[in-house]
């Protein structure tokens, strides 16, 4: 064996070895979670057999094995996350373009501030009846007040991410050369990352919430044809009626699942990104 | 090589709203293209505005600022400015942070990427080329800060207070390689402090301004030879001689009241 052979092998043992210390890592980091997850299950499994209404873990799981059988649980989850992937998508672009558009001219900012604000506050999902009667139930109703309503939080996030930039930072950057252009894109963008990222997830909840509030009011996600009175709205609609609540339960679980792997593999990892790289993490002394 | 700088009679009003107060006020400088001036005054006697007016960010309301026979109408990359907070951009690593100028200049990926390579084993920071400023010590910031300007190689280099933040060490060999990078590229170097000892151990002549509003009241020629450093006889005793000419405007003046007196223990 050549002494390039002998590097060689020991590099690859030590990638390894790195692989299965990183393994090792993130079985550690995963642990706490997986104790909560069980803790939880435990309490519910202790109230639901006190509590006659409410539905055993045990049947949750049969309810959900059921759904999973018959395409249901698939075909509610794809439904929520291309809905949501959709609007949150129009609602993120044009929330931030419109977020830095006011943040940058004081005149917008003060027309427009308050009345974003107000919206902000008052509950998006009043908007449902309005948009059902002037657009219909469809789809696209629901869509278009799920997009519109979570970009106020989303821009107001923006706006004030974008006026807390460090004034000296782009003293710096008018200093080394940078345009209009490039002060945005370069200078202030990042600068704002970290509180845009807040008022994204912000803006998430929010659609989420409105999203809900919409499938209670007109069913608009439910599906037709086939796979008709699937969805979340005439999941609630039927537990409403025959006080069953199983298949709520386990449609709740459906919706935990996905909104925990969306924060899980999007919101925390962006977040943990950004305050790795700005020196907001006590990353300690290499072991 | 640096270019001159020429400012004549100028004014100039403190930004912000509220009645219009002067920064400064008649103010007439000549510096040679290479040199190295320093500025003191005391704090609010328009020291930085001073370099704001000659870095473009600002117009005089009177007179005029010229930087290599051509008036000043904005910012350029002839005149770049070391600020006293570092003003690095924590989401970019140190080589991203020296190379930022050059990119907006149009710089070609491989000259820029040789420019910063270069400029950052000349302040030390081979080694620490892809950490991020957080991961630096105040000194090291400061360094890639100065790496950052002279990359541009600027016409005339503007220092607002840049090393007052950092602990005595760092500040003490950042003054002499300062003055090395000086001598090496000639650059017109245009340095701001209240620190009467930094200024005389780093100006070829150090400029004495006082407030309300700022004006020149002397000036000190350094003629000792280089580098100096702020603790040696020499540059304790011209400070000295600098420290009187502003104790003696300020008693002059009505500001800034002051419980000095000769022995030199407030010249710190």
């Amino acid at each position: 064996m050549s002494a390039s052979e002998v590097t060689a092998s020991t590099t690859a043992a030590e990638a390894s070895a790195g692989v299965v210390r990183e393994r090792a890592q993130r079985g550690r980091k995963a642990l706490p979670i997986l104790v909560t997850g069980v803790v939880i299950l435990a309490l519910w499994a202790i109230t639901s057999a006190f509590v006659d209404t409410l539905p055993s873990p045990a049947d949750t799981g049969a309810e959900l094995v059921r759904m999973a059988k018959d395409g249901q649980l698939f075909s509610i989850f794809g439904r929520v996350t291309a809905f949501m992937g959709i609007c949150f998508a129009i609602a993120a672009v044009g929330g931030v373009a419109l977020g830095l558009l006011i943040g940058a001219h004081p005149a917008l900012d003060r027309g427009l501030s308050p009345y974003l604000a107000a919206l902000q506050g008052m509950p998006t999902s009043m908007w449902i009846p309005v948009a059902a009667v002037v657009l219909g139930t469809s789809v696209f109703s629901l869509g278009a007040v799920v997009s519109i309503g979570a970009m106020p939080a989303i821009m107001l996030a923006t706006r004030s991410a974008v006026k807390s930039v460090p004034p000296l930072l782009i003293r710096a950057g008018r200093t080394y050369g940078a345009d209009r252009g490039t002060l945005m894109r370069h200078v202030v963008l990042p600068a704002a990352l970290p509180g845009i990222t807040t008022g994204l997830e912000l803006g998430w909840s929010i659609a989420f919430r409105c999203l809900v509030a919409g499938e209670i009011f007109s069913g608009a996600l439910s599906g037709s044809g086939a796979i008709s009175g699937t969805g979340i709205g005439s999941v609630i609609a039927r537990s409403r009626e025959t006080g069953d609540l199983t298949e709520m339960m386990a449609t709740i679980m459906i919706v935990l699942a996905f909104t925990m792997l969306v924060d899980r593999l999007v919101f925390a990892r962006v977040h943990h990104r950004l305050r790795v790289s700005r020196g907001l993490v006590d990353a300690g002394l290499p072991h | 090589m640096g270019s001159p700088v020429l400012l004549t009679d100028v004014a100039q009003q403190f930004a912000g709203r509220g009645p219009a107060r002067l920064a400064l006020d008649g103010v007439t400088l000549s510096i040679d293209a290479g040199e190295f001036v320093c500025v003191v005054g005391p704090s609010g006697c328009g020291k930085s505005t001073l370099l704001d007016l000659v870095a473009g960010h600002t117009r005089p309301v009177r007179g005029s600022v010229v930087v290599d026979g051509a008036k000043v109408t904005g910012p350029g990359l002839d005149r770049v400015m070391v600020f006293q907070e570092h003003a690095l951009f924590p989401w970019l690593s140190v080589r991203d942070n020296v190379g930022f100028g050059l990119k907006n200049a149009g710089v070609a990926d491989a000259e820029r990427e040789a420019t910063v390579t270069e400029w950052l084993s000349k302040v030390g920071l081979s080694d620490a080329a892809d950490l991020h400023p957080h991961q630096l010590s105040g000194g090291m910031r400061q360094r890639a800060a100065l790496a950052r300007a002279f990359a541009m190689r600027p016409q005339v280099l503007l220092m607002d207070e840049p090393f007052s933040a950092l602990d005595a060490p760092s500040r003490d060999r950042l003054h002499v390689e300062l003055q090395d990078l000086w001598q090496e590229t000639g650059t017109t170097i245009i340095f701001v402090t209240h620190n009467v000892r930094e200024a005389v151990a780093l100006g070829s002549r150090v400029v004495v301004l006082s407030s309300g509003p700022g004006h020149i009241i002397g000036e000190v020629a350094v003629g000792l030879q280089r580098p100096r450093v702020v603790e040696s006889d020499r540059v304790v005793a011209l400070a000295r001689e600098v420290r009187g000419l502003l104790d003696a405007a300020d008693q002059l003046g009505i500001t800034a009241p002051r419980g000095g007196s000769e022995d030199g223990h407030v010249s710190i």
